[in-house]
């Protein structure tokens, strides 16, 4: 052990001290800039080797391939660019992460938003079906975080039939399918149904990815989705007027 | 009779040798001891100034740094600024966070003072004068020897401290309330005392002086 601890301490004093302004903005290790220089002055950064966070470190995602990150950065830059300057920072997002197998307690996740940190961990490999949708989703989660006075839970769940009940979170239920319904019912998909977070994220995501045709066919056929859709246009116009879906 | 005793050619180059370390001894304690030998102090009465009232000179150990404020960018953080400088507050303030040929932090005015340096709390001291709104809107460019209000985690915690970068930081853009740029003797600031392991600094350089030229 007191090996160990000299080696150690011979390695401390030999390390210079190597300053890290990633880490310092948003503490998260062992990122390196992918694209700094964007329309909307989002910062992409990506996982140079494996990172863990929280308290517990229970927050686990691996480094990918430059074919990879190149191949997604394009995917979600597309998707990203939708959002201007003034939007992205009025719901305080700046940074992006990208990393593989994201994780949270061993449970995979499709992205991790920190509105505090201003930041979204993206993971690169989450089902390529659902990918692009799931950006939008996690980007709801942002706004909801940001603006939670806006978003009420209790409001929303009169929308639904009076006999449905949510789950009591997003991960302590089995309704975690990503599909959208061919036969709605006043959800998008089976996820929908976890929690009303989730439902809303559902919601807004989908109405951004479907073409406004295909919205305004759902809106004609459910009406509980027509609400449901109606509030968070309504919602994220009070954010920013301006906002286009 | 005495006998002259000739030196040998091996007690000879001892010799030189013994004068060359002796030379280098005195040329290290009196010479390279001095950090600030090869560095340029910039004087202000000798320099031309657009814009006079928004100069401000910081000395530090090796000379004067001077410092260019931009109100048109940064109105609410200059004139913090500017308040602080005409009070003579960072007046003996230490460096307390220095990371070698990046930044140099100061303006801890609680706990960075000379006379009441404080190593556990250095970094978290007010000003008294309570926090200001972060100023990130501006296109500023965080190009080497720009200053910036040091802030928490979170916005519109700008008070005292500032820091100046040594390097570029395009991250810095948007984050930091920019309040301006040094336009002579960013070198001098190279000098001030940082260490190799750590960004706090034990027994850390000083501000001298940091006063507006008009």
């Amino acid at each position: 052990m007191i090996i160990f601890r000299v080696i150690l301490l011979f390695f401390i004093l030999i390390s210079p001290l190597k300053a890290n302004t990633i880490y310092n903005l948003i503490k998260i290790p062992n990122l390196e800039i992918y694209e700094i220089n964007t329309e909307n002055k989002l910062k992409y950064f990506y996982a140079a080797s494996s990172f863990r966070l929280g308290v517990q470190k229970n927050i686990i995602c691996l480094s990918s391939n430059k074919k990879n990150y190149d191949e997604k950065y394009q995917v979600i830059e597309r998707n990203l660019k939708k959002y201007s300057h003034s939007f992205l920072k009025k719901i305080n997002l700046k940074y992006i992460v990208m990393c593989e197998n994201l994780s949270i307690s061993g449970i995979n996740t499709a992205g991790i938003p920190d509105n505090v940190m201003k930041t979204l961990i993206l993971d690169i490999e989450f089902n390529k079906k659902y990918f692009e949708r799931v950006i939008h989703h996690e980007i709801f989660h942002i706004i909801n975080d940001q603006y939670r006075e806006l978003f009420n839970e209790n409001n929303w769940k009169e929308i639904n039939t009076p006999n449905f009940v949510y789950a009591e979170c997003s991960t302590c239920t089995e309704k975690l399918g990503l599909n959208t319904y061919t036969k709605k019912n006043g959800f998008f998909t089976e996820y929908s149904k976890s929690t009303v977070s989730e439902d809303m994220a559902e919601v807004y995501s989908h109405l951004i990815f479907l073409d406004p045709e295909e919205i305004k066919q759902i809106r004609n056929s459910d009406k509980i989705l027509k609400k449901k859709i109606s509030y968070i246009e309504k919602k994220i116009k009070l954010i920013d007027n301006s906002f286009s879906f | 009779m005495i006998k002259k005793i000739k030196a040998s050619t091996s007690e000879k180059i001892i010799f030189i040798f013994l004068i060359f370390l002796g030379s280098l001894t005195i040329f290290s304690y009196f010479v390279i001891k001095n950090k600030c030998l090869f560095v340029k102090n910039y004087k202000p009465e000798n320099i031309n100034f657009q814009n006079p009232e928004n100069i401000a000179i910081l000395n530090v150990p090796c000379g004067n740094v001077i410092i260019e404020l931009y109100p048109n960018i940064s109105p609410n953080a200059v004139k913090r600024f500017k308040t602080l400088i005409l009070s003579n507050a960072y007046e003996d303030v230490a460096f307390h966070r220095v990371i070698e040929n990046k930044l140099v932090q100061s303006g801890d005015l609680e706990f960075g003072k000379k006379e009441s340096l404080n190593y556990a709390k250095i970094g978290t001291g007010k000003s008294g004068l309570g926090t200001i709104k972060s100023e990130t809107d501006s296109d500023f460019r965080y190009v080497a020897g720009s200053v910036g209000l040091a802030r928490t985690f979170h916005n519109d915690t700008e008070d005292s401290q500032f820091f100046i970068i040594l390097q570029d930081e395009p991250l810095f853009e948007g984050e930091y309330t920019p309040v301006g740029k040094v336009i002579y003797g960013l070198e001098v600031l190279k000098k001030i005392k940082h260490q190799r392991h750590s960004e706090n600094i034990l027994r850390p350089d000083f501000i001298n002086s940091f006063k507006m030229l008009k």
